[in-house]
């Protein structure tokens, strides 16, 4: 036995199975946090809470032709695209179903004074500042980022609205933007083919010399 | 030992214990790792466990965030039942209003986000605020929040040790019963704040009617009485003096702050500004004697150094040489001449001379004699008439004599806390408990309403409707921005319900005021006044059309102010009282003017005895020594601060701090200067005494001092002339370009890829003119207020960590004689504000591992907070030292001064993520990200405000028709039309803000002035804000030598000056090397460094 000569300690037989053990649990440990970062259930794609009183945006926008901006009509002039104030409701609700029990935490707002508690469906996170103006008057339609709301009878979220989503369209605005005029058209352009789109998209994109910025202070501050 | 429960039961609101927690060796060492610099100012008395439970909890807590089935928390909207019409949600509203203190109003413009006053900003239109606010002003801001502000009437009957919780209709009721036991009021006094407020005149005259033997008395801790006794006599009635500078060609000021605490700071110090650009016309010039250093003497031409009993006789010898009244005896006549002779050359009608509240009657007397002698009066100078109270009045003395012999049955404190800052031998603290019923109307549960029976709340400034007088008389109403918090009420609705008036509703009394000043007929008590196009125009432009005083011109009686003599000489210390950031008092709770650095000693959260370097050698003192200071029956003991410009056998205290009442914040803070501040000696008192106790700690200043630190203070002069640059107008005039020349980019070759800016759509840049700076720091507030940035405390602006973006560096340049720096009187004071210079190569981006400070395409040095990760490298990487780091959750704390780390609010480990207290909260700015422990943050030039002009701009482009969008260029941002809040607030108008890429814009002209210079611009990285050459204009050009002028430089001017248009200087001289350079320092002997040292 040389005073330089190493021998492996026993345990060290150990090392080659933990390796392989660990090796193949690796991947799908990453594999589940991968699928666990990126799935609807993280990014809150689908939330759908339920609201105190079960409006629904098919009938108001969808068959009733609504506008919008009817009831969100700060949505042109400034940041928030604000929620209606229980009078903009009762504006029809006092002739209109006034019995119904649906509409009972309304009146209790209308005769109290208190607000009603709609819950937040798109959340962004309290660092990032977005702008619905600057969006609509530049030609982003509300259905960008909202989807279809004119269809659905409870609101959900529809896309991600993470920040690799936004950039996104900031990256390349042509195929998002319209006439800024048919913004709230929620069903504008879903019979156009592709490239009939992308060429309105370009058009507009065009006229209004989009160039969105990708700085991080656009949105970060 | 308490637990991590033990301290609910005693109501408090912080844990003391939490210090006591976590005393242990591993804890230690781990301490000593993370924050070496903090280790022993930790924890003692060990109590693991208790530590470890709430290290669980909250991890519990993190572990049950995780689990939760959605990223954010459930969060829910609540829209207004019935939204007003107008009303944006989430979008801010400025409303016109005012700040008052001590009878004079300063109109400001609040904005409030959906119903919450977040921040005050000057308005254009008053004539006392011209857009800018001080730093005390836009901090009343955070007294509407002070979660310490009283929350409930209550009663001491007897002198009760234990307050009745009681309500306003208690005290209503008491009061209708006590006031039949009144009378005529014999036995009612009064003593308030002085007030300019017309509906309190006409509730004082409601009480006259009601109580007519009344009596009122005014007392205000920081009024000035020797300028008011003066010019009665001078004038012949209640005047006070209304300086126009803009039109001065010479200004004499006999230790009058009128740059720094005089209430009428704001219009002074811009028409100040308005003459001290060289290129813009003649330069005014400031001649200061004052015995300690103010922002004042900073910004002066020519200081004297002197006691004030001196800067008295000198007041006299200048009169005497300008206005022929009799020469005093031990005047310095030197000074004296010069000061005539620069008066008498000022044309006639283009000079100001003025005197501070250390002065006595008899030189505020012989100012106006002076003013009226160099034919000021009515050009420069002009008066206002004080409003005065209508009732009954009486002097403190005599209400304190009443109070005594038992004639007083009913004192009513309304404001102010008398108990503690009258003057110590008037005897009123003592008094005011002879008087069978005391009513105290106030803030503050405080010192006073402790003596008193009732303790009635005032509601908050931007609670109430009222009205009130700036110092030129315009009047401005109060509007109220939401509804009193805690029920308070307003003086007007207290003196209203008082006096039994039909109208006690604040509106109601204000909006009749507003009939009777203009002229309307009175709408009677109970009926709804008609609507008024005058009383709308009124509230939004925040001052009443023609309801300003008229300025008036009286002549002065000359005979009277012969009359006047100078007190007697007195031996011993002088001892000068200054109001200092906490407005003697008024502010002591208010984090944001605790921390606010003191514009010349840079102490904060503390307050010292200033002396000069000789005054200390002889009493065998230095800085950080505690002494005691004795005036007549009276002493206090505190540290000694060595402040270089202090006149020898002075000292300077700051009152407002010591606070025995237990505040958050004030308590503990400073020593109490009130105790030797005499009725006969207010702001100046000439006998005090100092001796050395012993004992003493280092004190908290934000910047070091050069008299302590010899190494530091050579180090800084050698390099000062490089950082701040200025000349005297005189040497200006020869080397125009001296500012550019001092510096040599050797290279322009980066070491690193430089940023491109090419396609950007602005470039944003900053300017910032030194000739105007004073060094007031009231842009350091307004960065505060607006970017949420917290207060951290004592004991971490001891450790370096205070948060302010926006800095500004105090230098004072000192000569050398025989060889030794000269401490004791610096040649200049240098002011430069200093905060995130937006470096185009910036260093600090070099150095992020993960990108969270990069450059945006308009050149914005941007710090993204959610990617940082606090490495700390940017922050070791800056050459201007403007980064900040959190580390702490320091809205989460209590600005505790003497704490542990741990010391934090109870809900600290168990409550979700909130962002701290939620009545603090309500002043955040919502624009604003509220930045958590552990990341790093710094100036954003409030790119808030960038955004939101970018964003209304392009939305109004994109608007236009498509011919009017191709004819357009590029769509450019009208100047002026982003300001950050540092240049929004700035008196002075020192800093301005702009795109460069628009060549009209004002700063674009700042950087290509000739004046202009980049900081540290030799490190080529680029800085986006350029400093403006100081330019100073002394009488003779010998006090301040032009010494930097050669210094470095070339010593010719040929060939320099064409490269003014180049954005950055220097990158032409490969053809003169360094020798060249250094062989012209003696090139010129009028302007060579050997002269200045020896000088």
């Amino acid at each position: 036995m040389g005073r330089y000569h190493f021998v492996f300690p026993r345990w060290s037989n150990l090392l080659l199975p933990a390796a392989i053990v660990v090796g193949l649990t690796a991947p799908l440990y990453v594999a589940f946090v991968v699928a666990f970062g990126f799935s609807p259930k993280t990014t809150d794609v689908g939330y759908q809470p339920v609201q105190p009183i079960p409006f629904s945006h098919a009938v108001h926008a969808g068959q009733l032709g609504i506008d919008c901006r009817y009831c969100h009509n700060t949505v042109e002039v400034a940041a928030k695209a604000a929620i209606p104030p229980t009078q903009t409701c009762m504006n029809c609700h006092v002739q209109i179903h006034p019995e119904s029990d649906n509409l009972a935490p309304l009146w209790e707002s209308y005769s109290t004074g208190r607000p009603v508690e709609w819950v937040r469906v798109h959340d962004l996170p309290d660092y990032a500042f977005f702008n619905h103006s600057a969006h609509v008057t530049g030609g982003v339609s509300c259905v960008e980022c909202h989807g279809r709301v004119d269809t659905m009878e409870t609101v959900w979220q529809e896309h991600t609205l993470s920040m690799g989503w936004c950039l996104e369209c900031h990256r390349d605005p042509a195929p998002h933007v319209r006439n800024p005029d048919l913004v709230t058209q929620l069903e504008w352009g879903w019979d156009m083919d592709a490239a009939e789109r992308l060429a309105e998209g370009e058009r507009w994109h065009d006229i209004n010399d989009l160039h969105p910025s990708q700085d991080c202070t656009t949105c970060h501050r | 030992m308490s637990s991590v429960n033990g301290n609910g039961s005693d109501g408090r609101q912080y844990w003391r214990s939490l210090d006591e927690v976590a005393d242990t060796p591993e804890f230690r060492d781990f301490m000593f790792n993370e924050f070496p610099g903090g280790a022993e100012a930790l924890l003692d008395g060990p109590d693991r466990r208790g530590f470890l439970k709430v290290m669980g909890a909250s991890m519990a807590l993190a572990g049950a965030g995780l689990t939760g089935c959605r990223r954010w928390p459930r969060e829910v909207i609540a829209p207004y039942a019935s939204r007003p019409e107008g009303t944006i949600p989430g979008a801010p509203e400025q409303f016109a209003t005012i700040v008052e203190h001590a009878g004079v109003a300063t109109g400001v413009l609040a904005t409030c986000y959906d119903g919450r006053p977040t921040k005050l900003e000057g308005n254009p239109e008053h004539s006392g605020s011209l857009g800018a606010l001080t730093s005390w002003q836009q901090a009343t801001i955070l007294d509407l929040y002070d979660p310490d502000r009283t929350r409930q009437v209550h009663e001491r009957p007897g002198g009760a040790a234990k307050a009745a919780k009681k309500t306003w209709n208690d005290f209503d009721a008491w009061w209708k019963k006590h006031a039949e036991t009144l009378g005529d009021g014999a036995g009612l006094r009064f003593i308030a704040e002085s007030s300019g407020s017309p509906s309190v005149q006409r509730m004082q005259r409601a009480i006259r009617a009601k109580f007519p033997k009344a009596s009122w008395t005014t007392w205000d801790a920081t009024g000035n009485s020797a300028e008011r006794d003066g010019l009665e006599a001078a004038l012949g009635g209640p005047y006070r003096p209304s300086y126009d500078l803009k039109n001065a060609d010479v200004v004499v000021s006999f230790d009058c702050d009128f740059l720094g605490w005089h209430p009428d700071t704001l219009a002074m110090s811009r028409g100040w500004a308005a003459r001290r650009n060289p290129d813009d016309g003649p330069m005014n010039r400031v001649h200061m004697a004052e015995p300690g250093l103010t922002v004042t003497g900073a910004s002066a031409d020519d200081r004297y150094a002197m006691t004030a009993a001196d800067a008295a006789r000198l007041a006299m010898a200048v009169a005497a040489e300008v206005a022929g009244l009799q020469l005093p005896a031990g005047a310095d006549m030197a000074a004296a001449k010069a000061i005539a002779a620069d008066l008498k050359a000022a044309a006639a009608g283009r000079s100001i001379v003025m005197a501070g509240a250390s002065q006595p009657a008899a030189v505020h007397a012989a100012c106006a004699l002076m003013n009226e002698a160099l034919g000021n009066v009515g050009t420069t100078v002009r008066y206002a008439r004080i409003s005065q109270p209508e009732l009954n009045t009486s002097t403190l003395e005599q209400l304190v004599s009443d109070l005594n012999a038992g004639s007083v049955d009913t004192l009513v404190v309304i404001g102010g806390n008398p108990v503690w800052d009258t003057p110590a031998d008037s005897g009123f603290a003592s008094a005011i408990t002879k008087a069978a019923n005391t009513v105290h109307f106030g803030d503050q549960d405080d010192e006073t309403s402790a003596a008193c029976r009732w303790h009635l709340l005032r509601a908050h400034g931007t609670e109430a409707w009222g009205d009130g007088r700036a110092w030129d008389g315009t009047v401005s109403i109060r509007q109220p921005l939401i509804r009193p918090l805690w029920g308070g009420r307003s003086e007007i609705e207290l003196l209203a319900g008082l006096a039994g008036a039909d109208d006690t509703a604040g509106f109601d009394i204000v909006r009749r005021t507003f009939e009777e000043l203009s002229g309307q007929p009175v709408t009677p008590a109970g009926q709804e006044p008609p609507f008024s196009g005058a009383w709308r125009r009124t509230l939004h432009d925040g001052v009443l059309a023609g309801g300003a005083d008229a300025l008036e011109s009286p002549r002065v009686d000359r005979s009277k102010v012969a009359g006047l003599a100078l007190p007697a000489a007195a031996s011993g210390i002088e001892v000068q009282f200054g109001t200092g950031t906490l407005l003697g008092g008024r502010m002591g709770n208010n984090g944001w003017m605790q921390e606010l650095p003191d514009p010349i000693t840079k102490l904060t959260w503390d307050n010292a005895i200033l002396l000069s370097e000789a005054t200390c050698r002889q009493l065998g003192v230095g800085s950080g020594d505690m002494v005691q200071l004795s005036v007549g029956s009276g002493s206090v003991t505190g540290p000694v601060l060595m402040q270089p410009g202090q006149c020898d056998g002075t000292a300077s205290v700051m009152l407002g701090y010591g606070r025995v009442w237990p505040g958050r914040v004030a308590f503990g803070a400073g020593f109490n200067a009130y105790p030797i501040r005499m009725a006969s000696g207010l702001w100046s008192a000439g006998s005090g005494s100092i001796t050395p106790v012993g004992g003493g700690e280092k004190l908290i200043t934000t910047q070091d001092h050069y008299a302590i630190d010899t190494v530091g203070g050579e180090g800084t002069q050698a390099r000062l002339p490089m950082l701040f640059r200025e000349a005297s107008e005189e040497s200006f005039a020869s080397h125009p370009n001296f500012a550019r020349d001092r510096s040599h980019v050797i290279s322009t070759l980066s070491l690193f890829e430089e940023t491109q800016f090419e396609g950007a759509d602005y470039r944003w840049g900053m300017a910032t003119d030194l000739s105007k700076c004073t060094g007031c720091s009231a842009c350091v507030t307004a960065c505060q207020a607006e970017n949420n940035i917290p207060i951290v405390g004592k004991d971490q602006v001891r450790m370096g960590r205070e948060m302010h973006w926006l800095r500004i560096d105090r230098y004072y340049r000192f000569r050398k004689k025989g060889g030794e720096w000269d401490t004791s009187q610096p040649a200049s004071v240098a002011m430069q504000p200093m905060t995130c210079q937006h470096c185009e190569n910036a260093p600090c981006e070099q150095v992020c591992p993960v990108a969270a400070t990069v450059h945006t395409s308009d050149g914005l040095n941007a710090m993204v907070y959610n990617r940082c990760v606090g490495t700390r490298y940017c922050s070791n990487n800056c050459p201007y030292k403007v980064r900040r780091f959190n580390f702490f959750d320091y809205f989460r704390r209590d600005p505790l001064r003497e704490t542990g780390m741990l010391q934090v609010q109870p809900d600290y480990y168990i409550k979700q993520q909130s962002g701290g207290d939620p009545l603090r909260r309500m002043q955040f700015n919502p624009q604003v990200t509220v930045r958590m422990r552990g990341v790093m943050e710094k100036c954003t030039w409030c790119t808030q405000r960038i955004e939101k002009a970018k964003i209304e701009t392009r939305n109004a482009w994109v608007k236009k028709s498509a011919a009017e969008k191709a004819a357009d260029g590029r769509v450019v941002i009208p100047d002026g039309t982003i300001t950050p809040a540092c240049a929004q607030t700035c008196p002075t108008g020192a800093i301005v803000f702009g795109d460069l890429m628009d060549e009209t814009s004002r700063v674009s002209a700042m950087h290509r002035d000739h004046r202009s210079y980049d900081l540290l611009g030799e490190l080529n990285i680029k800085p986006r804000n350029r400093y403006m050459a100081r330019i100073t204009n002394p009488a003779g050009g010998e006090r301040f030598p032009a010494d930097f002028v050669a210094h470095g430089g070339h010593g010719h001017d040929d060939g320099h000056g064409k490269d003014a248009d180049s954005s950055h200087d220097h990158d032409h001289d490969h053809d003169h090397d360094h020798d060249h350079d250094h062989d012209h320092n003696h090139d010129h002997g009028d302007h060579s460094q050997n002269e200045v040292h020896d000088g």
